[in-house]
């Protein structure tokens, strides 16, 4: 195998799939990235066995071939290059050396036929979709995912359609955020869960231009930008029934400036106890008082004026949880709809909007 | 049965006597009696300079001195001894957040859990000795076995500065040869009767037949038996799943007016509510609790949710509750009130699909041994008023800041203690 091409040419193919390069591998083969050089075409492959990367580019491919050799060294010496510099890559017996101007290195390899791939999804789904679209999906709802959990089928995303909406929705069990979009065109039902790794990988890959090709399989979820090709496994368990745990008519609603609101609880949320996060919202005809305190028993006191014509009512939350769903949430008014201080408060756009946050209060 | 347990029962080795003599160093190696110093109270604690002369706590001052004529009283200090307590009970909750507070010098800690971070049992006891040491300067004696009630034997096998463990395998050889009277819960008239019929050791104890234990220990026969043979399992109570906070005050004299018996109330709601916020707790009933002078005694309470940490809300309940009563009693002169909260919780996060976190909502993932970590146990009290009094009173003692509605209709009393005073 011997290429020539331009430092940029490599740096960025390096850059797009180096992130699941894991640095303390069980395998190691997988501090390694597969580069298969073929047509005119250099394809570079990294995974961790749960999600793979393709970044493709072209080159001067004088011999064409496949290795693997370690993914951080190699990015980091085209990275330390310098600018526009050309860049020669060639296999030498079981080294590959890689040379530019007065440099030259040698690095280990392993041979290709041991990397992990994934070929064929056997896709039973395929949506396309613009890259803003996907990106939006995503970005309203990541946050809510769950982190380690033992129920591992909340460490990730639910992703599902039913033929003519694409949804995600996340939750850590204390919360929950949901969003969808209309689909252009007709498609099947399905029901799958993204892991966590995998919807954070997808967030950095996608830009906010181009289309994207969603396909999704029994086992794995596939996405096409350009020249990258994301593929990740699924998460094989059963997402919790979302839909009735979000109140549908909540009876008391409170409508407020939306960035009024969040650097009102981000001030309070300084003195708030740094690992429960509680913040006390009292509410008053028209008037939302804010309280948090800490261990230290010091003390914020925030009113923010807001729209609110019930009763009289206290609940408590994790300060985090609201702020999150106060960022998400599009508009420069936000909806609270509230119950009792036992019960969920449902946060979106006043009026609706396609993003939908649940948060369940803390018995303060 | 379930898997083996870790508990260790720490105990302070004379602990008001040893801060006494950490104190003031003159005292050293002195026969110290803590206790009343006009001689007539009894002996709080002693240290095991007098223990030697036969000299024990709650003996009369006056017994204890006849003894040992020469033991130095010292007038006990409380406050000082609740504040070295609080350093030590600091020293537990870092190895473990189930800690069984029994006094202010005696803990049960479950540090099952804590084995993985901290060590074996006898290494975490080890550890605890050694950073109350650190802390205080005062020694403490460790039991570790696999129940309370061998833990506490084991403490108090090798007093003072001891660290003694009982392994599963040894509870018959350790026990057996003990006294019947190390036993909890045996006092002197029952173990006089048990050395009456033979059993001195809890060997002797644990083999009687039921012919002989029977009519002195009823349907408690199989209890007491079980014990004997090192058989207990009473979980530790960590002090935040404690049943009820209570404050209550027995008054010099009855009081008869409603003006009066509310103040009392509202100092006593502060009190209890002060407790509760310290130990990040939220309670949903409120139990009242009135003695006449005749000593008939009622208790009248009421849930209600949501659960709460406000002294306020406390207080108008306790109030509805004590008017209650009174509209059954008018005339009725009240020598003791109390104001309980019961229901208690760690302030949590609620959850959205029903369960705490950790539990599975479905069948498919059974991991619930979670790493859920503890209930939060947090926020903030009802009123912002109840915090400030809170640290108020942390700065400045218990008398510091006094509600109006506790005044009463008398006014503050001038003495010197109330921090609220009439100007004349």
């Amino acid at each position: 195998m011997k290429l020539v091409c331009d430092r940029e040419q490599i740096l960025g193919p390096l850059q797009a799939v180096i992130g699941v390069v894991e640095r303390r591998q069980t395998m190691p083969i997988l501090a390694n990235v597969l580069l298969v050089a073929k047509n005119g075409r250099l394809s570079i492959t990294a995974t961790d066995l749960e999600v793979e990367l393709v970044a493709a580019t072209d080159v001067n491919v004088q011999q064409g071939g496949e290795i693997t050799v370690p993914g951080r060294k190699l990015l980091d010496i085209v990275k330390a290059l310098p600018d526009k510099v050309g860049v020669t890559l060639a296999l030498d017996g079981d080294r590959m050396t890689v040379r530019a101007g007065k440099s030259r290195f040698t690095l280990t390899t392993l041979p290709a036929t041991d990397f992990p791939v994934v070929d064929e999804i056997n896709a039973q789904l395929k949506v396309d979709l613009d890259q803003s679209a996907l990106r939006r999906l995503l970005d309203k709802t990541h946050f809510s995912m769950a982190q380690q959990d033992v129920r591992y089928y909340l460490n990730g995303m639910l992703l599902e359609t039913d033929g003519k909406m694409l949804r995600t929705v996340a939750t850590d069990g204390h919360r929950l955020a949901l969003c969808e979009m209309e689909l252009d065109s007709r498609s099947g039902a399905q029901q799958v869960i993204v892991p966590r790794k995998g919807v954070l990988e997808l967030q950095r890959l996608i830009g906010d231009e181009g289309a994207v090709a969603v396909q999704v399989g029994s086992n794995h979820i596939r996405v096409e930008l350009g020249d990258i090709r994301f593929t990740s496994k699924l998460i094989d368990g059963r997402f919790p029934e979302y839909g009735r745990v979000i109140p549908a008519t909540p009876p008391r609603t409170v409508t407020a400036d939306r960035d009024a609101l969040r650097r009102a609880l981000q001030r309070a949320a300084i003195l708030s106890n740094e690992k429960y996060r509680g913040v006390r919202l009292a509410l008053k005809p028209n008037l939302l008082t804010i309280t948090a305190h800490n261990p230290e028993q010091e003390e914020a006191e925030e009113e923010v004026e807001v729209t609110y014509a019930g009763d009289e009512m206290e609940v408590g939350f994790n300060v985090n949880y609201l702020l999150d769903a106060l960022s998400a949430v599009d508009g420069a008014e936000v909806e609270v709809g509230l119950t009792d201080s036992n019960s969920s408060c449902l946060v979106r756009a006043p009026g609706g909007g396609n993003a939908k946050y649940v948060v369940m209060p803390m018995r303060l | 049965m379930s898997a083996p347990r870790a508990i260790l029962h720490v105990d302070m080795d004379a602990f008001y006597a040893s801060v006494e003599m950490h104190d003031r160093p003159e005292l050293r190696g002195l026969p110290v009696i803590v206790g009343g110093t006009s001689g007539r109270g009894v002996v709080a604690a002693a240290s095991y300079e007098v223990r030697r002369y036969g000299v024990h706590s709650a003996m009369p001052v006056r017994e204890a001195l006849a003894r040992c004529p020469h033991a130095v009283c010292v007038k006990p200090r409380m406050e000082r001894y609740k504040e070295v307590s609080q350093s030590v009970f600091e020293v537990f909750h870092e190895f473990t957040p189930l800690v069984e507070g029994l006094s202010l010098d005696e803990a049960y800690l479950d540090v099952t859990g804590s084995r993985r971070l901290h060590g074996e049992p006898a290494v975490i006891a080890a550890a605890i000795k050694a950073r109350i040491r650190e802390r205080t300067g005062l020694t403490a004696s460790v039991g570790a076995a696999h129940n309370k009630l061998l833990a506490k034997i084991a403490s108090d096998l090798k007093k003072p500065d001891g660290l003694c463990t009982i392994a599963p395998d040894e509870v018959a050889r350790v026990l057996d040869p003990l006294p019947i009277r190390r036993l909890h819960g045996i006092g002197p008239k029952t173990a006089t009767r048990l050395e009456e019929c033979g059993l001195h050791t809890l060997g002797q104890l644990r083999a009687a037949p039921d012919a002989v234990l029977w009519p002195l220990f009823g349907k408690h026969t199989q209890n007491v038996r079980d014990r004997a043979a090192g058989i207990d399992e009473r979980p530790v109570e960590a002090d935040w799943q404690e049943k009820q906070v209570s404050a209550e005050e027995t008054f010099d004299v009855d009081l008869k007016r409603a003006a009066d018996m509310h103040a009392e109330l509202a100092k006593l709601a502060d009190r209890v509510g002060v407790r509760l916020r310290a130990k990040e707790l939220t309670a949903s009933t409120v139990v009242v609790k009135i003695r006449r002078r005749d000593f008939a005694t009622y208790t009248r309470s009421r849930s209600f949710a949501p659960a709460t940490q406000d002294t306020g809300a406390v207080l108008k309940i306790a109030r509805e509750l004590l008017d209650g009563w009174l509209a059954e009693q008018p005339r009725a002169a009240v020598r003791l009130l109390g104001v309980g909260l019961a229901s208690l919780a760690p302030a949590v996060q609620l959850d959205l699909f029903g369960q705490p976190a950790g539990d599975a909502p479905t069948p498919r993932s059974e991991a619930t041994a979670a790493p859920a970590g503890l209930p939060p146990a947090a926020g903030r009290a009802g009123a912002k008023l109840d915090p400030t009094l809170d640290r108020i009173r942390e700065k400045f003692g218990d008398a510091s800041v006094t509600r109006a509605s506790s005044l009463g209709r008398g006014g503050p009393k001038e003495d010197g203690f109330t921090g609220v005073r009439r100007r004349s």
